[in-house]
C-alpha cells in the first residue's frame, strides 16, 4: 500500500513536470509565430517609428542609424533572441501613438477589464449551473423544453449584437445607465450581462448533457435503489461527476477573461484593454497590438495548464492512469 | 511525395476495426430533413441564400447610390424598408451586404478546410519531419484564443477586408489540419484500406477512393458547426471598423454605422441585426443535427 501511494505520487509529478514542460514549448512556440508576424507589417519598421517620433521625412542617414539601433541588420535568428530577452525582461517597447511603454499602458487599462470580465464570468457559471440544474430535474417537461429553445436562440446571438440591441433599446430608449460608461462601476452590470449571455447558453447546454448522462450512469441507479431522493442524487452525486468535465470549460473561460471581452468593452466604451487595442489596430500601433496579443495567448495557455493539472489533481480516474 | 512511415499489413490487420460507418450522402440529406430542427434551419438558410443571391436581380435598387435629398426614410412604398444616412435604399444594401457576410464566410471555410485538408492529408501520410513540424505549429495554434489570433493578424496587416478574411483563415485552420491528419492515421489501418493497398491498387488511389470520402464527411460537419460563430466573428469584426471599410455595405458595417440615427431610424438597426441572428441560428441548427446525426458515437 505504502510503496503505492509513493509510486502514484512520482507518477502525479512526472505528469505535472510533463505538462510544465509542454507549457514552455508551447510558449516558446507562440512567441516564435507572433514576432515573425510583425515583419509582415507595411512599410519599414525603423522609419515607421521615426514617423511616430515625429520625424516625418527622415534622411537616409537617419533610417540607417534607426535600423542598426533597433538591430535590423542583424540576422534574424539573432533578432528573435534579443526581442524575447526584452520581452522576458518586461520591456514591450513603446506606444506609436504616445511613446509611453507599453506595458504600462496596458497594465493601467488591465484591472478595468478585469471587473468587467470576472463579474461576466461569474454570472455565466451561476447562469449555466442553475438552468442546467432545472433542466435536469425536469427533463422533458415544460421547462426543460423552454430553457432548450432560450438557450439555442442565446447560443446563436453574438455577444456584439446583445451588446448594440441592450445599447440601444436599455440604455437609448428607456434611459436607464449612461451610453459611455467610462468605467462606472455602477454601469458594470449591463455590458457583463450581454457578455455573460451567449457564454452561459452554450455552457448550459454542455452542463445540461454532462448531468443527464450522470443522472442515468449506473451509479445513479445505485444511489436511486438505496433510497435517494431526486434532489439529493442530483446535487450529491450527478453535479460533482459533471462538474469535472465542466471544471476544464470554466477553466479556459478565466485563460479568455483577458481578450473575451474585447468587442463588449468596444460597445460599451469600458475603458479596458480590450477597447484600447481595437483602437491601436486602427491606429497601427504595433506595439500595443503585439502587447496585447502576448498577454492574452500567454495567460491562456498558463490557465489551460493549471486546468489541466488541477484536473489530474482533483480526478481519481486520471490520477491512477485509469481507462475514462 | 514519399511516405516514409512503415506499412506492415500483418500489424494493421490485427487492429480492432476502427472503420467508421460509411454514410451515404443522400441518406443524410433525408434524415437532416426530417430532423426538425434541421428542417427549420435548412429553410431558412434556403431563403437567406434566395434574399442575398435573387434578391438584387429583382429588386430595382441601386444599393449603392446615394440620394441626398431623400435621407432617413421610413418604410414606405417606394424604398420597402426606407433609406439609410445617405438616402441608400436599405433593403438593396441588406442583399448586397448580406452577399458578403454569407458569401465571406463560406469563403474563409472553405479556405480553412482545403488548407487544413491539404496538410494534414500530407502530415498523416508522409510523417517524418513534415508531420512533426506540421503538428507543434498546429499545437501552438490552438494553445491560442482563435479571437487573439486573429486580432494579431488584423492588427499586422491593418484593417481591411481582405486583411479581415486572411486573418481568419491563419486563425483557423489548425483545427482542420489535426483533424485530417488523425482521420488519415485511422484510416491507413482500416480494412478497406489495407485490402485495397494487397490488391496493388496505389496509395493515389486508394486516397481519392477510400480515405477521401470520409474525410470530407467529417470536415463538412466541422464547417457548418464553425459557419455560424464565423458569421458572428466578420459581422462583429467589421461591426467594430476592422473589416468591409465604410462606403461598402457589410451587415455589420451597417449595423454600426446605424448606431448614430437610433433616435430617428431605429429600423435602420433591426435590419442588419435580425438577418444576422437568422443567418447564425440558421447554420447552428444546420451543424448541430448534421453533428448528431454523423457522430458515430450519437448513432449507437
Amino acid at each position: 500500500m505504502n510503496s503505492n501511494q509513493h509510486y502514484e505520487r512520482v507518477e502525479i509529478v512526472k505528469i505535472i513536470f510533463q505538462r510544465l514542460l509542454q507549457m514552455f514549448l508551447t510558449l516558446l512556440g507562440a512567441s516564435l509565430i507572433i514576432w515573425a508576424l510583425l515583419p509582415l507589417a507595411p512599410g519599414d519598421p525603423a522609419m515607421r517609428i521615426l514617423q511616430s517620433l515625429g520625424v516625418t521625412e527622415p534622411t537616409q542617414h537617419e533610417v540607417e542609424t534607426k535600423r542598426e539601433e533597433l538591430g535590423l541588420n542583424q540576422p534574424y535568428h539573432m533578432q528573435y533572441i534579443q526581442w524575447l530577452g526584452r520581452l522576458v525582461q518586461g520591456d514591450f517597447s513603446e506606444s506609436y501613438q504616445n511613446g509611453k511603454p507599453v506595458l504600462e499602458e496596458l497594465g493601467r487599462r488591465l484591472p478595468d477589464t478585469f471587473r468587467l470580465a470576472s463579474l461576466s464570468l461569474v454570472l455565466t457559471i451561476f447562469f449555466s449551473i442553475s438552468l442546467a440544474l432545472i433542466c435536469t430535474a425536469f427533463h422533458n417537461q415544460w421547462p426543460d423544453h423552454l430553457i432548450l429553445f432560450l438557450t439555442q436562440i442565446g447560443a446563436s446571438t453574438p455577444s456584439f449584437l446583445i451588446g448594440v440591441l441592450t445599447l440601444q433599446f436599455v440604455v437609448v430608449k428607456l434611459g436607464v445607465g449612461k451610453v459611455l460608461s467610462q468605467g462606472d462601476v455602477k454601469m458594470i452590470l449591463l455590458p457583463a450581462l450581454c457578455l455573460s449571455v451567449n457564454r452561459s447558453s452554450n455552457w448550459s447546454q454542455l452542463l445540461r448533457a454532462g448531468l443527464l448522462e450522470a443522472v442515468n450512469a449506473k451509479y445513479s441507479l445505485v444511489a436511486t435503489a438505496r433510497g435517494a431522493r431526486k434532489l439529493r442524487l442530483l446535487f450529491k452525486y450527478a453535479l460533482p461527476n459533471a462538474m469535472l468535465p465542466f471544471l476544464t470549460v470554466i477553466g479556459l473561460g478565466i485563460g479568455g477573461i483577458i481578450g473575451g471581452s474585447a468587442i463588449i468593452e468596444a460597445i460599451f466604451t469600458w475603458p479596458g484593454i480590450g477597447s484600447f487595442v481595437f483602437k491601436a489596430i486602427t491606429a497601427r500601433d504595433y506595439p500595443v497590438v503585439q502587447g496585447f496579443v502576448i498577454i492574452a495567448g500567454a495567460s491562456y495557455v498558463l490557465a489551460s495548464t493549471l486546468v489541466d493539472i488541477t484536473s489530474t489533481l482533483l480526478d481519481p480516474r486520471i490520477r491512477e492512469g485509469g481507462q475514462l | 511525395m514519399s511516405f516514409t512511415r512503415p506499412f506492415n499489413p500483418l500489424d494493421a490487420a490485427a487492429e480492432i476495426e476502427t472503420a467508421l460507418p460509411v454514410v451515404k450522402h443522400r441518406k443524410v440529406t433525408a434524415r437532416l430533413w426530417r430532423h426538425s430542427q434541421a428542417r427549420i434551419g435548412m429553410i431558412l438558410g434556403i431563403l437567406l441564400l434566395c434574399f442575398v443571391i435573387i434578391g438584387p436581380i429583382i429588386y430595382p435598387h441601386d444599393p449603392a447610390k446615394p440620394d441626398y435629398g431623400n435621407k432617413l426614410a421610413p418604410p414606405g412604398s417606394q424604398h420597402i424598408l426606407g433609406t439609410d444616412q445617405s438616402g441608400r435604399d436599405q433593403l438593396a444594401r441588406l442583399m448586397e451586404g448580406g452577399m458578403r457576410s454569407l458569401g465571406s464566410a463560406l469563403l474563409v471555410l472553405g479556405s480553412v478546410s482545403s488548407a487544413g485538408l491539404v496538410i494534414g492529408l500530407i502530415a498523416g501520410m508522409s510523417g517524418g519531419w513534415f508531420d512533426a513540424l506540421a503538428m507543434r505549429l498546429v499545437d501552438v495554434m490552438m494553445a491560442l484564443p482563435g479571437m487573439v489570433m486573429a486580432i494579431a493578424v488584423v492588427g499586422v496587416l491593418g484593417p481591411g477586408f481582405i486583411n479581415l478574411l486572411v486573418a481568419l483563415v491563419i486563425s483557423s485552420w489548425a483545427y482542420y489540419a489535426r483533424l485530417t491528419r488523425s482521420y488519415v492515421l485511422t484510416a491507413r489501418q482500416r480494412q478497406d484500406v489495407i485490402s485495397a493497398r494487397l490488391a496493388g491498387i496505389g496509395w493515389g488511389r486508394v486516397i481519392f477512393t477510400h480515405i477521401l470520402p470520409g474525410v470530407l464527411t467529417q470536415l463538412i460537419v466541422i464547417v457548418t458547426l464553425n459557419l455560424g460563430s464565423m458569421i458572428a466573428w466578420i459581422s462583429g469584426l467589421s461591426f467594430l471598423g476592422l473589416g468591409v471599410q465604410p462606403p461598402k455595405a457589410e451587415w455589420g458595417a451597417m449595423l454600426s454605422g446605424s448606431r448614430f440615427y437610433f433616435t430617428f431610424a431605429p429600423w435602420l438597426l433591426l435590419g442588419p441585426a435580425i438577418l444576422i441572428f437568422l443567418s447564425v441560428i440558421s447554420a447552428n441548427l444546420i451543424g448541430n443535427a448534421l453533428r448528431d446525426i454523423l457522430d458515430p458515437k450519437a448513432n449507437e
